[in-house]
């Protein structure tokens, strides 16, 4: 099995957000994204932080996780970044 | 000794045609920086980073080589160290030759990133060491001490690009990015033989400029069909 790159892994992550209709809570998200949960932490993190992904609360307070739109972009964009550092031996 | 008298015609057409170079290569140097601006922003990646950097490099030092070009024309000679030999002249030599130096230092760095480990510190070694030629040309003044440091970071970039190519994952048939990429950096240095030394290859000029405008337009026309519109 081929080893994930980075922007695989952010990939899947967001993906897998938006076939769960675009809210998911973290432990699922965890499980399904196929990484230890420090590393999940971290890039949970980075992707907050790059406003990629947010933290909603229910009626109930439990937090989920939702895509903004830079996700959505992100997503859409994939497959024109690895196109990109394919074709330029990045 | 007084530059030889050259036509005026030849001087306009010649001029007229090397601001056409410049602006061909600058704006598609610009356009590759600014075109690829979203999908840096998007992923992060640094071999992104290094590819876009290279030809903002690119950009500002073509545009101070046709400064340096406009500057020997207006003045009808041929060495910008003899129009200002204490203050204006190094300065601008000095910003042309850091900026072309770092264009190809991070052309070489966006390929070879990966395999040197990713340590963003090589690249201060790398402006440092642009520093230092800089440093050198402008005090020995000397252009063939500049001319002999290019062509020995041809030879690095050549062999280093080959040893990236036999360990490259998509090396694939009709794959012929590092073959561009050597070519970029070839006309690069026929473009400081064409600054530095009076008269060179006068025949052909036309030709290399060609030539070198179409290695551009190529990289150009890859980054567009990549990137889309958008």
């Amino acid at each position: 099995m081929v080893k994930r790159g980075k922007i695989d892994i952010i990939k899947d992550i967001l993906i897998t957000i938006r076939d769960n209709n675009n809210h998911i809570k973290p432990t699922p998200l965890l499980r399904k994204s196929n990484i230890s949960s420090e590393r999940f932490s971290t890039y949970l993190q980075e992707l907050l932080t790059k406003h990629f992904i947010k933290e909603i609360s229910d009626y109930k307070n439990e937090k989920f996780i939702s895509l903004t739109d830079k996700g959505f972009r992100f997503i859409e964009k994939y497959q024109t970044i690895i196109d990109f550092i394919q074709e330029f031996e990045l | 000794m007084a530059p030889p008298h050259i036509p005026r015609e030849i001087i306009t057409v010649g001029f007229g045609t090397e601001i056409i170079y410049s602006f061909v290569i600058i704006l598609c140097s610009l356009i590759i920086y600014f075109g690829t601006k979203e999908i840096y922003e998007l992923s992060s990646y640094k071999g992104i980073k290094y590819f876009r950097q290279a030809f903002l490099f690119f950009a500002i030092a073509y545009f101070f080589r046709s400064f340096i070009k406009f500057i020997s024309v207006y003045f009808n000679n041929n060495q910008i160290f003899e129009i200002s030999p204490r203050l204006f002249g190094p300065l601008t030599m000095f910003i042309f030759i850091y900026f072309s130096s770092m264009a190809i230092f991070y052309l070489l760095y966006s390929v070879m990133w990966k395999k040197w480990k990713g340590s963003s510190k090589q690249i201060y070694l790398f402006h440092l060491l642009a520093f230092i030629i800089s440093i050198i040309t402008i005090l020995s003044r000397n252009i063939l001490v500049y001319l002999g440091i290019n062509i020995f970071l041809l030879l690095l970039v050549v062999f280093t690009v080959s040893l990236a190519y036999n360990s490259s994952e998509y090396k694939r048939k009709g794959h012929n990015i590092y073959a561009v990429y050597v070519l970029l950096l070839v006309f690069w240095i026929i473009n400081i033989f064409d600054i530095l030394v009076p008269n060179f290859l006068d025949n052909i000029k036309l030709v290399i400029y060609l030539a070198s405008c179409t290695v551009f337009l190529m990289i150009f026309y890859k980054v567009v069909k990549k990137t889309g519109p958008n």
